[in-house]
């Protein structure tokens, strides 16, 4: 991975120059119906962007997941059906100053994405998007990426990762995008600026990491043998199962496919988010439930994090963010969480059931 | 005024009104006034209920929803319901359904509750004919799938 | 909270309940509590932080908590309402549930930032209140404070709205609910929301598209607020639980001003005064009735 000096002036310049040519610029800045908020959002000029401000409330999800996509249009004939697709190539767009648990949340994505189907719709946006981060300094109390192999100064999912120091950014340019975004921009890095950024990169890992110790490679396995420990009954009583920490969280993706009419012969048909934590999420038409309380729907949530997604995919299905927990109206906080069922996991690692 | 995306099939815009009428009293009284040859706007669609207290407000908001410009609602006047107290219900529910839909942006006169007995056919005649060239001074309504802030 | 933690002590070592809903310290900040052992009776608190409605455990649709079995449920006085709708509704037996009012003097808006209760860091729902020593309870406990400060903002919010144009108010819950994802949190933190089967989750017919586009977020807001009418208790759980921050506080507010102004009727806390819908009077008002 090379390393080059990005001055701010360069930053601003690189943004310019994107603009004017009609590429879609994203970054976190102030929420019109609240300016104490963040959120990514496109902007016209580099001015628009709190960058570095607070951690922006939703993830980057949307721009590769919207909330909602027509998926194809389908029009009834006399003598039959007329399906038109969507389009699977997206215009290009950058990403700039995305937090590294969000980068990181969508390549975790990308694993089911290209599982058994490769989602064409996922990937067009991928394929056309660049990722900028940005060395996070907005960590708090509820945040955990080091917990779950990350940290404020992970590069996975970026192209590249800028460090800020004096004068402007040490870039990290990760992936042959990042490198051929920055190959106009940027100059040596001196030892003094490499040794800025990474004294600045262990001072953000070390606030986080006291946080929440990192996640054993055996909690996996523990959840997978205490998959009717009592716990599940207790653990998620205050939970509503509304549902609001998938929205909001990087690396949920259920979805739910939806065909609608829009007139007497013609319609869309759509995919809308979805959360497993719903009870109508798997509810069958016989009108039995799998999961009957929001105990098991809750268990089912910690189960395919931290569990299932690493035995399919080799990694944690959470980036750390803690937007579920800060959100979370019941007061359900992940951190504490996962950090009280590692300390089961540990005391009685062989314990299964009763 | 906006396109109302392609739903015209001439070429100045006239509103689509829905009517969700009462069969005793609504009903009977728009009966009359095509019996007796009142002349009357042709927009209007009628949707013939048992009792006003039938009518749910999801009815209304679907109806524009799915390309209603203008809705009536109309039934019985109170004490004369033929189910008694039908219309006592419905007016409470209508009355906040009102206040909520203006609250929420949506014209005061692009919703219109009237109580028109079996004998008022005149007064049918005017409460369609008024409700028309209200709502066709306000333009279509945009809820619409591809109307005005509709998402693809 | 000593009284508090005594009685709840009492309820549970003696067998009355099986777990008292109160709330409690959290990780960050105050959060629900479920304590089925007398011996953790001493975690119970109560103070200006604890904005949670927890009437909301008591909806039959929370089976986690049903299944502990009988509970005393710690209520400020608006909550008590919503504990009386859920009787009035008949989803809960007045017999089934304990009732522990707190004599309340209000509660912040921001718990998580704000430490002291002032008419701007209050919740806005809080000023005026009819029920800080609520008639709905099966024991009461606390001092009750002085009055809570009015925080003028969400009336000021609503008039604003009322004195726009019907353009501009269309355009502002334009702006509002392109935003719903319809992830229908605010029918899940509803203690009011008991329906087994939502109205917007039926597609035979479909009276809701499930779609997170504009026009089908109104119909869904539109509707549930409808619903709500002269049942919510102004609780806001909804809009803590929205994740896109939506002020459905707003059109809650609106709905019950509009009820009350119409009816003479607010969510009462007691279980025996009529739903307003479920009754008439001669006289209502038909002004709006051509």
């Amino acid at each position: 991975m090379t390393q080059r000096f990005l001055s701010h002036q360069e930053l601003a310049s690189l943004v310019a120059e994107l603009l004017a040519a009609k590429t879609r610029v994203i970054a976190p800045v102030r929420a019109k119906d609240d300016p104490e908020q963040v959120e990514y959002q496109p902007i016209q000029s580099l001015e628009d962007a709190a960058l570095g401000v607070r951690i922006p409330r939703r993830s980057l999800k949307e721009f590769f997941l919207p909330p909602t996509e027509v998926l194809l249009h389908y029009r009834q004939t006399k003598t039959g059906v007329e399906i038109r697709e969507v389009a699977t190539v997206a215009p290009p767009q950058v990403i700039l100053g995305a937090l590294p648990c969000d980068a990181a949340g969508v390549a975790a994505v990308d694993k089911v994405m290209n599982w058994d189907y490769r989602d064409e719709l996922w990937f067009g946006r991928r394929e056309a998007t660049t990722i900028v981060s940005f060395l996070c300094s907005l960590m708090d109390a509820t945040c955990f990426c080091t917990a779950v192999g990350l940290g404020p100064e992970s590069s996975t999912g970026s192209d590249v990762l800028l460090a800020p120091v004096t004068g402007g950014y040490l870039a990290h340019l990760v992936t042959p995008k990042g490198e051929a975004l920055l190959q106009a921009h940027g100059s040596e890095a001196s030892e003094a600026t490499l040794a800025a950024a990474e004294a600045a990169q262990r001072e953000a890992r070390q606030k986080v990491e006291q946080n929440l110790a990192a996640i054993p490679a055996e909690f996996a396995g523990w959840l997978a043998s205490n998959f009717d420990n009592p716990v599940w009954k207790t653990i998620a009583l205050r939970c509503h199962g509304c549902g609001g920490c998938a929205a909001l969280c990087p690396t949920c993706h259920c979805f739910d496919i939806v065909d609608e009419h829009e007139s007497a012969d013609e319609g869309v048909r759509r995919r809308n988010w979805d959360s497993c934590q719903t009870a109508l999420f798997t509810l069958h038409a016989s009108g039995h439930n799998p999961r009957q309380s929001q105990s098991e729907r809750f268990r089912q949530r910690i189960q395919h994090k931290f569990s299932i997604y690493p035995s399919r995919f080799g990694e944690i299905l959470c980036s750390g963010c803690g937007r579920c927990s800060r959100n979370c109206p019941g007061g359900m906080d992940l951190p504490t969480i996962v950090g009280e069922l590692v300390a089961m996991a540990q005391a009685k690692p062989e314990a299964g059931g009763q | 005024m906006s396109d109302d995306g392609g739903h015209r099939a001439d070429h100045t815009w006239s509103p689509r009104v829905v009517a969700f009428v009462c069969n005793w009293c609504t009903y009977t009284g728009a009966d009359l006034a095509g019996t007796s040859r009142l002349k009357m706007d042709p927009n209007v669609r009628v949707i013939k209920l048992p009792c006003s207290s039938r009518v749910n407000p999801l009815f209304i908001i679907k109806a524009f929803e799915r390309g209603a410009d203008g809705v009536i609602v109309s039934g019985c006047h109170t004490g004369d319901c033929h189910f008694s107290t039908g219309n006592y219900h419905a007016r409470r529910r209508f009355a906040i359904l009102h206040d909520l839909l203006q609250f929420m942006g949506v014209e005061e006169d692009r919703v219109t509750f009237a109580w028109v007995s079996a004998s008022e056919g005149n007064k049918w005649q005017q409460v369609v004919n008024e409700t028309t060239a209200r709502v066709q001074l306000l333009g279509p309504c945009g809820m619409l799938p591809g109307a005005k802030g509709g998402a693809e | 909270m000593k009284p508090l933690q005594e009685l709840a002590h009492k309820l549970l070592s003696e067998g009355t309940v099986k777990v008292v809903i109160g709330y409690e310290e959290g990780p960050r900040g105050v959060r629900p509590a479920f304590i089925t052992d007398a011996a953790q009776a001493e975690k119970l608190i109560f103070d200006i932080r604890c904005v949670q409605n927890l009437a909301a455990y008591l909806n039959p649709r929370r089976t986690q908590v049903a299944q502990l079995g009988k509970a005393a449920v710690v209520v400020k006085g608006c909550d008590a309402r919503a504990v009386a709708g859920l009787i009035r509704e008949k989803q809960i037996d007045r017999d089934g549930v304990v009732v522990i009012a707190v004599r309340c003097g209000g509660v912040l808006q921001n718990p998580e930032t704000d430490t002291v209760l002032t008419s701007e860091t209050v919740s806005a729902r809080c000023g005026g209140c009819a029920v800080r020593e609520p008639s709905l309870h099966d024991y009461m406990v606390g001092e009750l404070p002085a009055e809570p400060p009015v925080n003028p903002q969400r009336a000021e919010q609503i008039a604003a709205l009322e004195r726009m144009s019907p353009a501009e108010r269309w355009n502002f819950w334009d702006e509002q609910l392109s935003r719903c994802i319809r992830c229908h949190a605010c029918r899940e933190a509803c203690p009011m929301c008991f329906c087994l089967k939502c109205t917007a989750e039926k597609s035979q017919p479909q009276w809701i598209d499930s779609s997170a586009t504009l026009q089908a977020n109104r119909a869904w807001q539109t509707m549930r607020v409808l619903h709500q009418a002269g049942r919510c208790v102004d609780c806001l759980e909804c809009e803590r639980a929205c994740p896109e921050h939506i002020p459905l506080g707003l059109l809650a507010r609106y709905v019950a001003d509009a009820v009350e102004r119409r009816f003479d009727y607010v969510a009462s806390d007691d279980p025996s005064v009529p739903a307003p819908f479920g009754v008439y009077r001669a006289d209502d008002e038909e002004e709006f009735i051509r």
